[in-house]
């Protein structure tokens, strides 16, 4: 008995094809895991499967209904969580929880969901203050509620911390019946192994389908088999970084924080940070979602007013001088963070020129940047309509630029394909050994391995500092995974 | 310095890219403005036409029937109804169905044949008293050339010869006129301006911005130059629908009314751009806009004179830059305002943009520390 | 039923978390009524202006002065022409009387004597006004001068009566109207943001996909704005009638059943905005283009409809305060009158539908293709 039927179905964009004469059986009662590249119709397909689009052409039959003609009584027995997933960020917790039950006319029971959740205490916040991880444990908390017969879930887990990736993974297999059947869209290729079948979409097309475990036993080996069925990825010189000049500077450390502390009332954000990174070094920060990473990292470029202590940027002091301090630096936030009514190209005009890029230079280095990404077919795209992926990849892009000594990368690898996650490393750690001095923060663990050193943050405070193996071999780890863990539980104490 | 303006004007050219390239953008600021100078030039005017009439006229005489007419005659009436008694007359000005009564007494021509002084009862409508202060000015009027004509002797009397200058036929079209492209260049204005940072702010760009090397100078800059430029063509090109439509006379100085435009549209940006610096969402943004926007439409002397208001509210709106605005476009579209009276008048809009600007400067650059 | 009341009771909520709406419901107000009570002045208007007396006789001198006397005119007295014509220029005054030289000899003659008025034609109103004026006060003064009995006498008087409104007080209707105009744009302004909201924000994509009905959305934003704007109308009424004493003759049943259908169709105008353009920014651009002036202009307010342009006067039928300032200028100064609350609340009520049923239309239960 299968959920989903989809038969020779096609969408089309504006004149793109985004789903291309795609057939597919969802299986009930099973974790089906959808992975794919970035702009592969991933959300498209989930979409469709539930009647929020409508298709071009084929057929989809879900749980025996028609989404086209079907959909209010579809409805009633699925559980949708969309990429943004619609928290009342006004409301909170237990009042988003409420309204989501009333929706759905199940009983006001969250006792076993808050527990699970680990929301009790939280209950009367608003959604909008909690932190990444928990927004999306409560948001996928309000799509269980009412027990829906199939689950679909689309990258759940994007920008959010191992512990709470355990956890939402935790509360998916144990709250649902052995009857539901779940499509959970993904990037973390860790979760998509442990599923009961993967399905890769490439360019609007099936391309695999089965158990993940018969592709690969081990999840480093479904990463690159998942690679290779996407198209494989060729490690090439980064040509950013051979174009990379050099500023001459004979500052060591690059980036200092010096004793940074921000102070919310009597909570402490971020407290007593301190730390020196030197040329060329990539520099790592970890911890769970709302540890302070993102309140440090403003701090750092200027964007948030220290309440004590200040950063060092190319030796120049970013609370006294910001200006001169950010002429050096490239950054990229944690959220979407160009202007969506620009076009790609136009924005990277914009930012070329702000930063000081101008006429034939400015030209020769837009096409270069163009080249380089792979921007070539989406130049002329509103930037608000591209994929997340692509998003991503055009505010790397727009950090890149103006060739700065400094980089700062607030998530750079959410919500990207493992593809161009590779690319993204390849190119930081090529622009490192030029001598470029990187800080970016990531909650992919097998990224941390990349960096140089890594300051671990939790609460507030950095609770470890030290290379990857150092860390590692501080609490005897297998794995950077295991270590993070450890060193959390440990510092709990 | 030439790199600095290399920069500045790169966020000009993204304002306008970003206001010029959704067609809803250019809707509301090309079509909104024009579609309503039209409209509302054709439809305002203060003057009351097709008045209607209830009579009762209890003499039914050649005489009353003869006042009557002039009452049909007169241009700015419509339609007379004649009805019985004053509770029909009651009936008919109760549901507005007429505008005014005239009530006629049995005697009326008993008592104009005998020279003897007799009254005819107007009644005016309360519930608008425009309307109806303009209504008894028509009838007195009426009636009082009527009881001239038949007036035995002629006696001494006072004529008074009205010259009106700069609008001899006082056409209200010419007046509103004024008013209106003032009025709507400033509703433009305010919505350029005052979402911009704000929206801006929501959508993390604005912080984006903050960690470039652009100064707070700069950024202000760019958002003080693309909505002046495009209120001031929105404006050029009111002026010229005006000239060429309505035919409005011109008589001013083409330049001093480009600078009083500029002025006067510099500090209305301002003020927007106050308001978006101190909001954090879209919705505070309208919320500002509105709370300056109502008072400085009402308050800008066109529905009621300055000098009329209390001294307070008269020195408050010193502080008004659509009354300033108005003020410069009436003088220079009709009495042809010379450059000592212009500049006069561009002291307070100078002043209001100096403070404003220097307090969206101020505030913008507290906000982000 | 319940999903009705759970999606009102979080927009409640969502109303008291963001207090900026509740700003708009009573603030705008206050400062509105403030405004319209001290600030506007529609009928008798105060003038100034500028007197050149070239009559030296000392009758015509008190002529001169009795203009100052009136309490519409300010007056100043001057020989110098080219000043007064600066001042003319530069609105400081807004007329000037010019007494020609042989004024009391032709009066003496028994002959009609010109007095000559120079109005600011810039400024119409002031100029209709001035020379009213004018005309009332040297007529005035010729009956009690010592001309007065080489004046014929006027057989036909009008005896002017406003009924409704006996002295003529021009706050009684303009506090009424203005709330009109100011209900207009709260009515817009609370509603224009808040379906583009949830289509920006990602919760409409989970609205779609539970069991949310379209008659839902729809009534899940009205029924709230509606409650919070029947408060504002209500805190209205309470400054109108309470704070500023203006008469009301009407009924309370009545003025708050015709009040309510107001508020329905001015709603129904700022969630029709909200609901085709989804995106804040342009709604809030389009809320401000049109919720004020418009309503001000148009509206039958100020300026009179019965003197418009017959097409045009066919426009302003679209907008809800017109129907609105007809009635509750008429119900607060003449009490209730059956067939103009009947004629209002109809049209009202077929406007407030069909921008009900637009809205509901629009409103998409499915993602569009870009």
């Amino acid at each position: 008995m299968d959920t989903v039927t989809i038969e020779h179905l096609t969408k089309n964009f504006r004149g793109m094809t985004a789903i291309d004469d795609l057939s597919l059986k969802i299986e009930k009662g099973k974790i089906t895991g959808l992975i794919g590249s970035d702009g592969s119709g991933k959300t498209t397909l989930i979409r469709l499967i539930i009647g929020l689009l409508l298709p071009d052409h084929g057929k989809i039959s879900v749980l025996g209904l028609n989404p086209e003609t079907q959909k209010d009584e579809l409805n009633k027995k699925i559980g949708y969580m969309p990429q943004k997933f619609g928290l009342y960020e006004d409301l909170t917790v237990i009042e988003n929880l409420r309204l989501y039950a009333d929706l759905k006319n199940v009983a006001h029971d969250f006792e076993k969901l808050l527990e699970f959740t680990n929301l009790k205490k939280f209950q009367t916040r608003l959604a909008g203050a909690l932190s990444g991880g928990m927004k999306q444990k409560l948001g996928l908390a309000c799509v269980l509620l009412g027990s829906p017969e199939f689950l679909l879930l689309d990258e759940p887990s994007v920008g959010v911390d191992p512990i709470s990736r355990r956890d939402l993974m935790r509360m998916v297999r144990d709250l649902i019946s052995p009857e539901t059947t779940v499509l959970w869209s993904t990037a973390y290729l860790d979760e998509a192994h442990s599923f009961d079948t993967g399905v890769v979409l490439n360019q609007g097309k099936v391309i695999y389908q089965g158990k993940p475990y018969d592709l690969a036993k081990t999840t480093e080996e479904f990463e690159n088999k998942v690679i290779d069925l996407m198209g494989g990825y060729r490690k090439t010189k980064s040509r950013i970084a051979e174009n990379y000049i050099p500023k001459n500077s004979d500052v060591e450390y690059t980036v200092v924080a010096d004793n940074l502390e921000k102070l919310y009332g009597n909570f402490y954000a971020v407290r007593n940070n301190s730390f020196k990174i030197k040329k060329g070094e990539i520099f790592g920060l970890l911890g769970p979602n709302g540890a302070g990473k993102s309140t440090s990292f403003k701090m750092m470029c200027g964007l948030l007013k220290p309440t004590s202590g200040t950063a060092r940027i190319m030796g120049v002091d970013i609370t006294e001088d910001p200006e001169n301090a950010r002429a050096n630096l490239g950054y990229m936030a944690q959220k979407f963070s160009l202007y969506e009514a620009l076009t790609v190209k136009q924005n990277l005009d914009f930012f070329a020129e702000i930063y000081g890029i101008h006429d034939e230079n400015l030209k020769k280095r837009v096409d270069e940047i163009i080249d380089i990404f792979g921007f070539f077919q989406t130049r002329g795209q509103k930037s608000g309509e591209l994929p997340l992926g692509f998003k991503q990849k055009l505010s790397l892009a727009c950090a890149l630029i103006h060739n700065p000594p400094i980089l700062f990368l607030d998530e750079p690898t959410s919500g990207v394909d493992v593809i161009t996650r590779r690319e993204f490393w390849n190119h930081i750690k090529s622009l490192a050994q030029k001598g470029v001095t990187v800080l970016v923060t990531t909650h992919f663990m097998d990224e941390a391995e990349y960096c140089d050193r890594i300051s671990l943050f939790y609460k507030g405070e950095a609770v470890a500092i030290g290379t990857p193996s150092a860390l590692k071999n501080k609490v005897r780890a297998k794995s950077m995974e295991e270590a993070f863990m450890k060193l959390i539980l440990e510092s709990e104490k | 310095m030439i790199e600095k303006l290399k920069k500045i004007l790169a966020l000009i050219k993204k304002e306008f890219i970003i206001t010029w390239m959704d067609p809803k953008s250019r809707g509301i600021i090309i079509a909104l403005p024009i579609v309503q100078l039209i409209l509302f030039s054709y439809a305002i005017t203060m003057e009351v036409k097709n008045i209607d009439v209830v009579v009762v006229d209890q003499d039914n005489s050649t005489e009353s029937r003869e006042l009557i007419s002039r009452f049909d005659l007169s241009p700015q009436f419509r339609n007379i109804y004649r009805v019985e008694n004053m509770k029909q007359m009651q009936n008919k000005l109760d549901n507005k169905d007429a505008n005014m009564g005239l009530y006629i007494n049995n005697d009326f021509s008993t008592n104009i044949i005998s020279h003897t002084p007799t009254d005819v009862l107007i009644i005016t409508d309360g519930r608008q008293t425009n309307s109806a202060a303009i209504v008894s000015g028509y009838v007195s009027q009426i009636v009082s050339d009527y009881s001239q004509e038949i007036a035995p002797t002629n006696g001494v009397k006072i004529n008074v010869v009205t010259r009106n200058w700069y609008n001899p036929n006082l056409e209200y079209r010419w007046f509103i006129l004024t008013v209106i492209v003032a009025m709507l260049a400033a509703v433009i204005t305010l919505i350029l301006t005052a979402l911009s940072i704000a929206r801006e702010r929501e959508m993390g760009t604005f912080d984006q911005l903050i960690v470039s090397p652009l100064s707070s100078v700069d950024i202000l800059a760019g958002k003080t130059v693309p909505p002046l430029i495009i209120a001031m063509a929105l404006t050029c090109v009111m002026t010229f629908v005006v000239k060429i439509f309505f035919g409005m006379p011109f008589e001013g100085s083409i330049v001093l009314f480009l600078i009083s435009m500029f002025v006067s549209l510099l500090s209305l940006v301002g003020v927007g751009l106050y308001i978006s610096s101190i909001c954090r969402t879209q919705q505070q943004a309208i919320l500002g806009v509105i709370t300056f926007m109502m008072p400085a439409v009402l308050l800008s002397g066109f529905i009621s004179p300055i000098e009329d208001m209390p001294v307070f509210l008269q020195y408050l709106t010193l502080l008004n830059p659509i009354r300033f605005f108005m003020v410069l476009t009436r003088g220079i579209f009709l009495k042809g305002m010379n450059f000592a009276d212009v500049s006069m008048n561009l002291v307070p809009l100078i002043i209001t943009a100096t403070i404003t600007l220097a307090l969206a400067c101020w505030s913008f650059k507290k906000r982000q520390n | 039923m319940k999903i009705l009341r759970a999606l009102v009771k979080k927009e409640i909520l969502q109303i008291v978390r963001d207090p900026s709406s509740i700003v708009i419901s009573f603030v705008l107000p206050l400062i509105s009524i403030f405004i319209y009570m001290y600030g506007i002045n529609l009928d008798f208007v105060t003038v100034n202006v500028g007197i050149k007396n070239d009559d030296n006789s000392p009758e015509i001198a008190q002529l001169a002065n009795s203009f100052g006397h009136s309490k519409y005119i300010n007056s100043e007295i001057s020989d110098d022409m080219n000043d007064l014509t600066q001042k003319l220029i530069r609105s400081k005054i807004k007329g000037m009387v010019v007494i020609p030289n042989d004024f009391s000899t032709k009066l003496e003659q028994k002959q009609s004597a010109d007095l000559m008025v120079i109005a600011d034609g810039a400024e119409v109103n002031t100029a209709t006004h001035l020379q009213n004026y004018i005309l009332q006060i040297s007529n005035q003064w010729l009956a009690s001068s010592k001309y007065a009995q080489l004046m014929s006498p006027q057989i036909v008087n009008p005896q002017i009566r406003t009924w409704y409104n006996q002295d003529s007080n021009g706050y009684y209707f303009i506090l009424p109207g203005s709330i009109a105009i100011t209900m207009t744009l709260i009515g817009i302004l609370l509603t224009a943001l808040v379906v583009a909201r949830e289509w920006e924000r990602g919760t409409m994509e989970s609205l779609l996909s539970s069991n949310v009905t379209r008659m839902h959305i729809v009534l899940g934003k009205y029924i709230p704005y509606f409650i919070l704007g029947m408060l504002s109308m209500i805190f209205n009424l309470i400054l109108c009638i309470g704070v500023f004493r203006v008469p009301f003759h009407g009924s309370y049943l009545v003025l708050t059943f015709v009040s309510s259908l107001f508020l329905f169709a001015s709603m129904g105008i700022g969630l029709l905005i909200s609901t085709v353009l989804k995106n804040q920014f342009f709604a809030s651009q389009i809320s401000i283009g049109i919720g004020f002036l418009p309503a001000l202009l148009l509206s039958g307010f100020v300026f009179p409809i019965g003197s418009m342009p017959e097409i045009l006067q066919y426009i302003t039928r679209i907008l809800p305060p017109r129907y609105f300032i007809t009635f509750i200028e008429s119900e607060f100064m003449a009490g209730t009158v059956p067939s103009i609350a009947i004629k209002s609340s109809l049209f009202l009520l077929i406007l407030g539908v069909l921008l009900f049923w637009a809205v509901y239309k629009n409103t998409d239960m499915r993602l569009s293709n870009d």
